[in-house]
């Protein structure tokens, strides 16, 4: 469990992440929503709705993101994810299928490596852009 | 002075000219893993065949002290060369040499060079290693930027242009390499950009470097602006050498023509499993294109930008062809803005030289969303129509399989003005997608069903197999024939043979405007 202190607007917000490991099921209780902690003299007027909505994002993410990042070329669905978190993998490899354009499209490594996370899971619409995984 | 002293004072001229900015700096170049000025030229043409001229040329300019720092040749090495036992024109900028600085004479030297290339209807290749312009020549630098550009849109459509970056290649300079046909870089010692790091960081603060600017994986894989990547320049020197193979001398000629050593009337069966059953399934459309060229081979241009897109140069019955095929195993081969540019600009330049165009179809359409609409796919999408509709080359399609709506009209259709049309047994053409049209064209039948979900399959196949096939379009005349496709290359060299004498006559006019 990490915490984080986000800014947003000069409002405070304490955030802790768990990382999810493959196959481990959340703990509910290890879910925290973001609550704004008392921020230092700033301008009053400021919304404190659009920073907790933002954590509520339900991203599946296994593993760290890493340094080679693998977005979607267009928006779609996530037919099969065919590649693990810590899996090694050559260049060309397939990571996932992303459904679009009525064509099972797969998207695959563009080097050699080790998937440092899968950031989508199957039946995730996504958009172009989108982050699909990651490569160490 | 007598007449040997004179021939030996000439030697000696000669022999400091052909040294460069000297031994130390061109070691240097050899350790930044770059070539001299002339080892390039050695390499590049058939051996011993550069002549060089305009040696002697050098400077007249006196601000700065230029005088003292007059240095012959003025950095750049031109002349001519064979390659293949073909002429070809070459400026080779000298980075040992005031940095392969750009004055008033260097200029000269490569436009001198240019006009002999246009005159005598010859390629001309222009080796980019140079600092920039000499500052210190001030607007007599930009004097010659202007001249060179003018020149390469002159030429432009009449000389196939190369520019090749070696070295540097910043500012104004980057412009003539954007104007010529093909642009080659090479691995970690060529960059292009408009303004350079420092300046990035001085005006926005963005920390980039040379590499992730303007580097060669950048412009082959992310802008567009290379169409072809190297390893190392030996490698960047026999690349250019296999594209001019492809390409004729100038627009009044027709490619070189290679003795057909390859079967004319190969059956390939082979072809006959490379598209799955399964129609949502991807698969690589070049290994259709290797199984029907001329011993398998194909250079491909621009291999790392827009990929959904597959273009380049191969040969049927050893005559250059220009192919443009959609790729189904990137982004289902859709087409897009750069996919449409990336396929439009190469239309063009096989059409300004004589290079039938051969295209394979299977394409899942345009590609839907704001992105696109926001980057003026519009625009971009029309560029290739317009660039087949144009074009008056000989004109070949291959619907392999995908062709529906715009895009079929897009990918040089009977309606475009392509002289022949084939078909493969699996192509599907129809105005949309048989999930789409059933939705509307049933849309009450499916709605009153009981079973709504199954009354869509159903109709969904109805339409799939009613109109998803290419007999409609072949009914009409679109599609000229249906094909087995293991005959493919045999009916592309046959009806190559067949249009050879094509000629068409289109309103005169100055020039169109093509959506840019």
């Amino acid at each position: 469990m990490k915490k984080f202190l986000i800014k947003v607007n000069g409002n405070q917000y304490e955030v802790e992440v768990e990382e999810i490991r493959d196959g481990v099921l959340p703990v509910p209780s290890a879910v925290s929503s973001a609550h704004p902690v008392q921020a230092p003299a700033v301008a009053p007027v400021q919304s404190q709705t659009a920073a907790p909505a933002a954590v509520e994002k339900k991203a599946v993410i296994t593993g760290a993101v890493g340094a080679t990042k693998i977005t979607s070329p267009m928006p779609g669905t996530i037919l099969k994810v065919v590649a693990n978190a810590g899996d090694s993998i050559k260049r060309g490899q397939v990571l996932v299928i992303l459904e679009a354009m009525k064509m099972e499209n797969e998207i695959v490594a563009p080097s050699d490596g080790t998937v440092a996370s899968i950031n989508v899971s199957k039946g995730a619409s996504v958009n172009a852009g989108d982050l699909l995984a990651s490569l160490n | 002075m007598g007449t040997i002293e004179k021939i030996n004072n000439l030697h000696v001229r000669k022999e400091k000219l052909e040294a460069g900015g000297g031994a130390d700096k061109i070691a240097k170049q050899h350790e930044s893993g770059k070539l001299s000025a002339r080892e390039r030229l050695e390499k590049l043409f058939d051996s011993n065949s550069f002549v060089e001229i305009d040696a002697f040329v050098e400077t007249r300019a006196i601000d700065f002290d230029m005088q003292k720092k007059k240095v012959p040749g003025d950095g750049v090495v031109t002349g001519y060369g064979s390659i293949d036992g073909r002429p070809v024109f070459v400026s080779s900028q000298d980075f040992t040499v005031i940095g392969g600085s750009l004055g008033e004479a260097h200029a000269r030297k490569i436009t001198k060079v240019m006009d002999m290339a246009m005159k005598m209807g010859a390629p001309f290749i222009s080796i980019n290693d140079s600092g920039g312009a000499r500052i210190e020549e001030g607007i007599d630098a930009l004097s010659g930027y202007g001249d060179i550009f003018f020149r390469n849109t002159l030429a432009s459509g009449v000389i196939p242009q190369i520019s090749v970056i070696m070295g540097p290649c910043a500012g104004g300079a980057v412009y003539s390499p954007a104007i010529t046909d093909f642009v080659f870089m090479v691995d970690k010692t060529s960059y292009m950009f408009i303004t350079g790091p420092q300046v990035i960081k001085s005006v926005t603060g963005e920390d980039v470097t040379f590499e992730t600017l303007g580097g060669a994986e950048v412009h082959n894989a992310k802008s567009g602006v290379a169409h072809f990547r190297s390893g190392n320049e030996e490698e960047c020197l026999m690349e250019i050498r296999r594209l001019i193979s492809f390409l004729p001398d100038n627009n009044l000629t027709d490619p070189p023509v290679l003795a057909a050593n390859d079967d004319l009337n190969r059956i390939d069966e082979s072809l006959l499993e490379l598209i799955p059953d399964n129609s949502n399934k991807p698969y690589d459309i070049k290994d259709i294109l290797v199984k029907v060229l001329d011993n398998g081979d194909f250079l491909e241009v621009q291999k790392y930008f827009a990929q959904n897109i597959v273009i380049g140069f191969g040969r049927l019955n050893g005559k250059t062809v220009g192919i443009i095929a959609n790729q189904p195993k990137i982004m289902a081969g859709v087409l897009d803005v750069n996919s449409a540019d990336k396929a439009a600009r190469f239309i063009r330049f096989c059409d300004s030289f004589n290079i039938p165009l051969v295209t394979l179809t299977d394409t899942a359409g345009y590609l839907p969303g704001t992105g696109q609409e926001y980057s003026g796919v519009i625009r971009h999408g029309a560029k290739l129509l317009y660039a087949f509709s144009e074009a008056t080359v000989l004109k070949i399609n291959i619907i392999v399989r995908k062709a529906y709506g715009g895009a079929y009209i897009a990918m040089n259709s009977k309606h475009l003005g392509a002289d022949m049309v084939f078909a493969w047994p699996s192509a599907e053409i129809a105005v949309m997608g048989p999930d789409g049209a059933a939705n509307i064209i049933f849309r009450k039948e499916i709605a009153s069903a009981d079973d709504a979900i199954a009354a869509r399959e159903q109709k969904i196949e109805e339409y799939r197999n009613k109109f998803s096939n290419p007999y409609v379009a072949a009914a009409r005349g679109y599609v000229d024939d249906v094909i087995d496709p293991a005959t493919t290359r045999g009916r592309l060299i046959n009806a190559l043979e067949m249009l050879a004498g094509k000629r068409e006559n289109r309103p005169a006019k100055k020039h169109g405007n093509i959506p840019l």
